[in-house]
């Protein structure tokens, strides 16, 4: 099956129980030679933030207004990801499961 | 030396390209309406538009990226073409009234309307666009824009009062007529601050092949060159103070406009006038046209270059063919260039921050800049540009209703 | 790498640094079981248009069906061509034979060198 990612973008991905987690914000790939694999999904509202390479605005901000919020994003593993609804992603794990990205 | 020359052909196209017919409309109202009293809000905008270039300078030696096209990059083309159709409505409104600048002062020096001259007056932009290069628009037109500093003769000839002026430099309110103060202020800000400067300022450093190297240079061009036109725009609010300002009367049309000169230089002060509007609007025509075709091209990812042959970038061409075509029929239809200024200024000020906010992502993006990031002080500075761009917002589109 | 940051609407070249528009879409393959790969750059056309709506996608097919280049389907380049990523992207090919630059050319051939100074294109 053929997706543009573009169209992927920014839509919202639930987990397997039905929880919201976020929206896609960012495709994390591996170039191998000629070819060009999807390695993880970003996802989570400040995966936008990095995605517009934002953070050196952001953070000083954020400790300007003693922001206690955690940063979110989540980076999802191509293997958990299941799209075979496009507008509907859904994780194959739980939320709760999902690793923080960097 | 080279360095030496470009940095002087830098303040120079900056003083040439800094006055046209928003900013010289704009200071004549306030100077003839308040005296002084609104020196400050033209030192503002101003301070403020130094800040701005500087950066827009920065981004582009540092990144080689001109503005617009990291912006499309970073942002992405859905928000990328809200942010196209915001801009370019904006400027296609004063490129309008730049060309009905040219038209005006041509109209005074003939007698000829400025609905006859719309057509041919566009042809001669559209020529000067599709012969010349970028080094003949960028300092050609601004050598010859160096006849406005006859604005500043006069100025001086009328004996200004210098404690006058001082306190006209610092900001307060007017008493009454506090809609119309209030008016002119937002309209000499939306002169002062002009997006397209900045698009048009990025794509020359583009153009010119700019890099690292040029940091210091465009700093020092920044500077100087913005402050002179400035100090421009402050000669035509004091002459128009004390040429006009005592008869109490408004400006409302070009002509009047005129006595700015005639009072201080009664033989020479009419020619001078239309001449030194005629050059001013053709350099802002100029400038505006490009920056419009450059949202286009650049957002779009076509080849542009002043300096090509038109086939080479025929998108680029067409575009800007297409539309110098179109804003010449308005002023056929003798739309009145002055109203346009006056709407397509307000207009200017309250979108300043769908341009502003970008950018401020942009001059903080460690893969564009790297080192050369914004500091806490141009950071600052932004934010206040950004503060001042969204009351400008709100307020310039009832102020407009209310006191233009 | 990340796709939306360093791919996608960057600036695309040819062979000879000659322009060629931006990255407007990236096609993905996903199969059953294996990895999803990026399998084409799409310039262009519907692509472009679809990112902003639909409706703006069919109008402009259909403007581009009167008037134009013949060839105004997007543009598709295997991903396989791509050299390069950095400021922008470069791509062994040549910005003719994709398809990439029809309009351009058709703009070139078709009005400005029909006026006074545009100047001629290079023969094919």
């Amino acid at each position: 099956m053929e997706i543009n990612i573009e169209q992927l973008l920014g839509t919202k991905v639930c987990d397997v129980d039905g929880n919201d987690v976020g929206r896609i914000e960012e495709f994390r790939v591996e170039r191998d030679g000629k070819s060009c694999l999807v390695d993880a999904y970003l996802i989570g509202a400040s995966a936008l933030i990095q995605r517009l390479s934002a953070w050196t605005l952001v953070r000083p901000i954020g400790r300007f207004l003693n922001a206690r919020k955690v940063y979110t994003i989540y980076r999802v593993p191509w293997q958990d990801m299941d799209l075979s609804d496009p507008h509907h992603p859904r994780l194959r794990v739980r939320k709760r499961d999902l690793r923080h990205a960097k | 030396m080279k360095k030496f020359l470009q940095i002087a052909l830098g303040i120079v196209t900056s003083v040439g390209g800094f006055l046209e017919i928003g900013s010289v409309t704009t200071a004549a109202q306030a100077g003839a309406s308040f005296g002084y009293k609104l020196l400050w809000a033209i030192l503002l905008g101003t301070i403020c538009l130094i800040f701005l270039v500087e950066m827009s300078g920065r981004f582009s030696a540092v990144s080689k990226h001109t503005i617009v096209d990291a912006t499309r990059e970073r942002f992405g083309f859905p928000f990328f073409s809200i942010m196209l159709m915001g801009m370019v409505l904006v400027a296609f409104l004063v490129l309008v009234a730049e060309l009905g600048g040219i038209g005006l002062s041509l109209q005074i020096l003939t007698g000829i309307g400025f609905q006859w001259w719309a057509i041919p007056v566009s042809f001669a932009v559209w020529l000067v666009m599709w012969k010349g290069t970028f080094g003949l628009i960028e300092n050609g037109v601004s050598l010859l824009g160096l006849v406005t500093i006859s604005f500043v003769v006069a100025a001086l000839k009328l004996h200004p009062d210098w404690l006058g002026v001082a306190r006209g430099l610092l900001p307060g309110l007017e008493g009454d007529q506090k809609a119309k103060y209030g008016f002119i202020a937002v309209s000499i800000l939306g002169a002062s601050i002009s997006p397209y400067l900045m698009y048009f300022y990025s794509s020359g450093a583009i153009e010119d092949k700019w890099d690292v190297t040029y940091i210091p240079i465009n700093r020092v061009i920044a500077i100087l060159g913005m402050s002179f036109g400035g100090l421009l725009s402050m000669a035509v609010l004091v002459a128009a103070a004390l040429a006009i300002g005592p008869n109490g009367v408004d400006i409302t049309r070009f002509e009047q406009a005129a006595q700015i000169m005639t009072s201080a230089l009664p033989k020479w002060g009419f020619f001078l006038f239309a001449v030194s509007m005629l050059v001013a609007c053709l350099g802002a025509a100029l400038e505006i046209s490009l920056a419009i075709s450059y949202f286009f091209a650049q957002g779009f990812g076509w080849n542009w270059s002043e300096s090509l042959t038109p086939s080479k970038d025929a998108r680029f061409c067409f575009t800007y063919t297409i539309i110098i075509l179109l804003a010449a029929i308005p002023l056929v239809l003798r739309v009145d260039p002055i109203k346009v200024t006056m709407i397509s200024m307000a207009l200017t000020a309250a979108t300043l921050p769908l341009a502003i906010v970008p950018f401020l992502f942009l001059m903080n993006d460690p893969i564009y800049l790297g080192e050369h990031r914004n500091g806490w002080i141009s950071n600052s500075v932004v934010g206040i540009v950004i503060l001042i761009s969204f009351v400008l917002a709100v307020i310039s589109i009832p102020l407009q209703i209310i006191g233009g | 790498m990340d796709l939306v940051r360093d791919v996608l609407d960057k600036q695309l070249v040819d062979r000879e640094d000659c322009e060629m528009g931006r990255v407007d879409g990236l096609v993905m393959r996903i199969g059953e079981n294996s990895q999803p790969r990026i399998t084409h750059i799409e310039i262009g056309g519907k692509t472009l248009w679809m990112r902003l709506h639909p409706g703006i996608a069919k109008l402009a097919a259909k403007l581009a069906g009167r008037w134009g280049p013949k060839r105004t389907a997007t543009v598709r380049i295997p991903w396989s061509h791509v050299v390069a990523t950095g400021k922008e992207i470069k791509l062994d090919v040549e910005a003719r034979e994709t398809g990439a630059i029809d309009w351009e050319i058709w703009i070139a051939r078709h009005i400005i060198e029909r006026i006074p100074g545009g100047g001629h294109e290079e023969e094919e």
